[in-house]
């Protein structure tokens, strides 16, 4: 399969994995991914061991696949990329618009001082993986250079020589004899909720807390830096949700919001957690340990809060439906979690468009394999393109692309 | 680098149900010759014409299996025959079996109070489910109230009560605790069940009541968490949910074989490495049924893997450095300490004890654990490792004392960690010296005792989280390993503190920084080593 082409759009999980198995088979890959960074939402993810065991999250797994995809001679990444036309006459021909590398990987040491020194927040981002190379990206939206030459501090501090801030966009024409869409979700914006996500500083969704305990270690109230008290998770925001006719269980939040209590009550035991449910969802093997272990170190509350209002000291007071009381309660926290959901990508309107592919009733993008098997167009799609899926059904569903890939691919397949 | 020949193209498919079919018919559509292998007295199953050959073994059993990936032997029993296979991967794709959950209920079987499996056949089987379900007014199902359902249960009992409102005209009741819709199409199937006029009651802090006095109807009452009234039904039918378990052959397969189960009986350890149907033994996969409690979608995308897999063997692109493990026969007693411990039973007995190259993983463990220092792994010799600690190191020149670290950091975890805590700008000790090793179960006493011997005030072993350890255990010979020294070193006036192991994963390099701080506070404390020769 040496002269084959695979296009694979977005650099994900599903992406990712989809990627190793099919250069493995000695297929050449393109990997196109929009942002500055591989590994999609999953890389920023902390590993959510508590004490010295694993608890089955397989943040891990999504560092490991990461690491073979930029090791792999037969991959051929594309970052800030996004793919503009394809046109198919048997093989298919892909336009890609590349953005400006700004910083040279190869010359990139890490060193930090671009990211120390740049005098605008978040005009310079950085990975959250070593496999993230280069380590930093220059933010088009933010930077000063790029919207008036008035600042080229980093470019000058570099002592790589790495930074070239008139770097121009490039295209590509890639040709494919395959596509697999890998595009990923979008995770839930909570801001139509009552829940005050971006106007209290101490509502923060599932990733910011993800991000926290990966960046910092320990959790902190956004607002002040100090030690919350108390903590309220809040499941389902953004699933299960017939008013926003989102109807599915995002499968992943029950674990992941499970799992991360339970981590920052193993570091910082003096914190109290509730977590608010509407039906706690199996995962993981050892579910029944674990839940049991759950609900000795957690409150479990079966209620999913009405309101979120900002009180003194940025405090947050929650209303829910007391169960044996039948009385409607108020409480104090100190900072909450929303389990925001995972819903279909931004982009899968574009890309449906794109590929002449149909958007399921939810928004999502199932028209693989099966559905195609009238026409059997060469194109698939894998991970949370399709539906919710946690990161051990992603690896598995990009494992089960690679082989309808592969069959496709066959010379002798009709 | 070596590729790994197959003697042959055949893949050994174990199995008999909708997840093997699927995977038999997979791999020869693409030309891999498969064999089945079944337990059933008979199997009906002819694929379409395909390019690969198939062979199906009835009444089978498997006796023991040798050899290792691309070379399997495989001794099976068929009446009083022998069955000898040679075959070069090896699929498990066994069903499950059911267990009903009436005593969790307190409830017995009888005509009106029936396992879900049973509802779903009178359902299917129209005319017996007719003479049954016509008379009645109400089926209650009862699911997860004692031990968690799954969505895969909860799915049937769905599909059940739609069919029992809409075909049949009852009154379904679902009593459960937490409702398991984590699948895809379940919320929306819920939703329809609802609208069909199925009565889901939810329990959280109560339990209902159960009652069935013998041929008698059952009683349920139980006061409603949301209205607080009291209730009672008494259905005409009861039905009882179900605990998916593996089946009792998937056992001494697992044994047979040498593969790890999880704590429920399934095959495939509970490690994140073995995602998705990998096995501790390479060329050994496992899929549906057998790995885990799965729907039908599911089972589709475990056989694609498993053919994707298996596929792979076969077109033997199956790489092999050439730095694994070696026996030096010259040294080795055949104590087999190396084969009892090998994670990937990579090691095989004939005249003498090899490690196959193909089936190895370079872990190691055989290496620290070989009474005789017999088995070599290329740059793991204490030497070469004294080596990399002797260089890069010098004299103490400043006035204070900054302790010499050394730090054993097992490459899938805590050597990535460190690299990712120096991207995030983490000032790290300025004398640590990182070694990395293919898995902490490489490193032995002489190891330990080799970083202390060039003048390491402190040493660290970074390793994989429990359960995480890609060779199963590494990480506990290691503990165990440390835990000896430790123990032995107040008896020779040396301070245990110099030694310490924690577990890390590639993702934490914050922790790493931390870890890594700590102890050189803790060492600075101490002062230089005595075997410091430099102080």
């Amino acid at each position: 399969m040496g002269n084959k082409n695979v296009l694979i759009i977005g650099g994900g999980v599903a992406g990712l994995c989809a990627s190793v198995e099919l250069a493995n088979l000695d297929i050449h890959v393109d990997l196109v991914e929009k942002s500055d960074f591989l590994g999609g939402h999953a890389i920023g993810y902390a590993c959510k061991a508590i004490g010295k065991t694993c608890v089955k999250c397989g943040a891990c797994m999504v560092e490991e696949k990461l690491n073979h995809t930029i090791l792999h001679p037969k991959i051929k990444i594309l970052t800030g990329s996004r793919v503009q036309k394809v046109s198919n006459n048997n093989r298919f021909t892909a336009k890609i618009h590349c953005k400006p590398k700004y910083i040279d990987p190869d010359k990139c040491t890490h060193c930090r001082i671009c990211f120390d020194k740049c005098p605008v927040d978040d005009a310079i981002l950085h990975g959250s993986s070593k496999n993230n190379i280069p380590f930093f990206a220059i933010n088009e939206e933010k930077c000063l250079y790029l919207k008036d030459k008035s600042c080229d501090t980093c470019r000058d501090e570099c002592p790589e020589k790495a930074i070239n801030l008139d770097s121009k966009a490039t295209e590509y024409t890639k040709e494919a004899d395959a596509v697999l869409v890998a595009a990923g979700f979008h995770p839930f914006n909570p801001e139509d909720k009552p829940y005050g996500y971006n106007r209290f500083d101490n509502v923060v969704t599932s990733l910011d807390m993800e991000r926290m305990l990966k960046q910092v270690g320990r959790i902190k109230k956004p607002s002040d830096d100090t030690v919350p008290e108390q903590i309220a998770f809040i499941q389902c925001v953004g699933s299960r949700d017939s008013k926003l006719n989102h109807l599915w269980c995002s499968k992943v939040c029950c674990g992941s919001a499970m799992r991360m209590a339970r981590r920052v009550k193993e570091r910082q035991p003096e914190i109290d957690i509730t977590v608010f449910y509407i039906d706690v969802q199996t995962f993981g093997k050892d579910f029944e340990q674990f839940y049991k272990d759950a609900r000795e170190e957690l409150r479990l509350i079966r209620a999913i809060p009405g309101d979120i209002y900002e009180v003194e000291e940025q405090k947050l007071k929650i209303n829910y439906l007391d169960n044996i009381t039948h009385e409607t309660l108020e409480e104090i926290f100190d900072l909450v979690v929303l389990s925001i959901g995972i819903t279909p990508g931004k982009d899968n309107g574009e890309i449906a468009e794109l590929l002449h592919l149909k958007l399921t009733d939810s928004g999502f993008i199932e028209s693989g394999p099966e559905e195609s098997s009238v026409t059997n167009n060469g194109i698939f799609t894998a991970g949370t393109v399709r539906s919710a899926m946690s990161i051990p059904e992603t690896i598995a569903s990009a494992g089960s692309a690679a082989r309808q890939i592969v069959k496709y691919l066959r010379p002798n397949s009709s | 680098m070596k590729k790994v020949a197959s003697l042959n193209n055949k893949t050994l498919i174990f199995g008999n149900g909708p997840c093997a079919r699927f995977i038999a018919e997979d791999l020869l559509s693409t030309g891999t010759d498969v064999v089945i292998a079944t337990t059933d007295k008979t199997c009906d199953f002819s694929p379409s014409e395909h390019p690969g050959s198939i062979e199906i073994l009835t009444d089978i059993r498997l006796v023991s299996c040798r050899g290792t990936v691309g070379n399997f032997r495989i001794f099976a029993a068929q009446n009083n025959k022998d069955i000898t296979k040679t075959v070069a991967g090896i699929i498990i794709a066994e069903e499950d079996q059911r267990k009903p959950n009436f005593s969790t209920y307190g409830l017995k079987g009888s005509s009106c109070v029936i396992t879900l499996s049973q509802a779903k056949e009178l359902l299917v089987d129209s005319s017996h489910g007719q003479s049954i379900f016509s008379k009645a007014k109400k089926v209650v199902f009862l699911t997860g109230l004692v031990k968690e359902s799954h969505p895969v249960i909860a799915e049937e009992i769905m599909h059940s009560a739609l069919k029992l409102q809409s075909d049949f005209n009852l009154q379904t009741y679902i009593l459960t605790n937490n409702l398991q819709v984590a699948a895809n199409g379940l919320e929306g199937l819920y939703r329809k069940t609802k609208i069909a006029g199925a009565v889901y009651v939810k329990f959280t802090d109560t339990r209902p009541e159960i009652r069935s006095e013998s041929d008698k109807n059952v009683q349920v009452e139980f006061v409603d968490e949301i209205t607080l009234k009291k209730f009672r039904l008494t259905p005409d039918i009861t039905v009882v949910d179900e605990t998916i378990v593996p089946s009792d052959y998937v056992a001494d397969l697992a044994r047979i074989l040498g593969v790890d189960t999880d704590s429920g009986g399934f095959v495939q350890a509970d490690n994140v490495h073995r995602i998705p149907i990998f096995t501790n033994r390479k060329g050994i996969m496992t899929a549906g049924p057998s790995r885990s409690i799965q729907t039908y979608s599911d089972q589709t995308m475990d056989g694609e893997n498993a053919s994707l897999a298996s596929a792979g063997l076969m077109a033997g692109l199956q790489i092999v450095p050439e730095d694994r493990a070696e026996i030096d026969k010259g040294q080795c007693i055949r104590c087999l300490t190396c084969y009892r411990l090998c994670p990937y039973r990579a090691i095989t007995l004939n005249t003498r004890v090899v490690v196959e190259p193909g089936a190895c993983e370079r872990c190691g463990i055989c290496v620290a654990k070989c009474p005789r220092g017999a088995i070599h792994i290329k740059d793991l010799e204490p030497a070469s490792i004294s080596n990399q600690m002797a260089a890069g190191y010098g004299l103490q020149e400043e006035n204070a004392f900054s302790p010499f670290l050394v730090a054993f950091c097992c490459s899938r975890s805590a050597f990535q960690a460190c690299e990712l805590a120096q991207c995030m700008g983490h000032n790290l000790p300025s004398k640590l010296k990182i070694i990395e090793v293919p898995c902490s179960g490489s490193i032995s006493f002489d190891h330990l005792f080799a970083a202390f011997k060039n003048n390491a005030d402190g040493v660290l072993v970074l390793t994989c989280h429990e359960g995480n350890c890609h060779s199963e255990c590494g990480n506990i010979y290691a503990r165990q390993t440390i835990d000896e020294i430790k123990d032995k070193f107040p008896q020779i006036g040396f301070e245990k503190e110099r030694i310490l192991m924690q577990t890390l994963a590639s993702n934490m390099g914050t922790e790493f920084a931390e870890i890594v701080k700590g102890f050189e506070e803790t060492i600075a404390k101490l002062g230089p080593s005595r075997l410091n020769k430099n102080q």
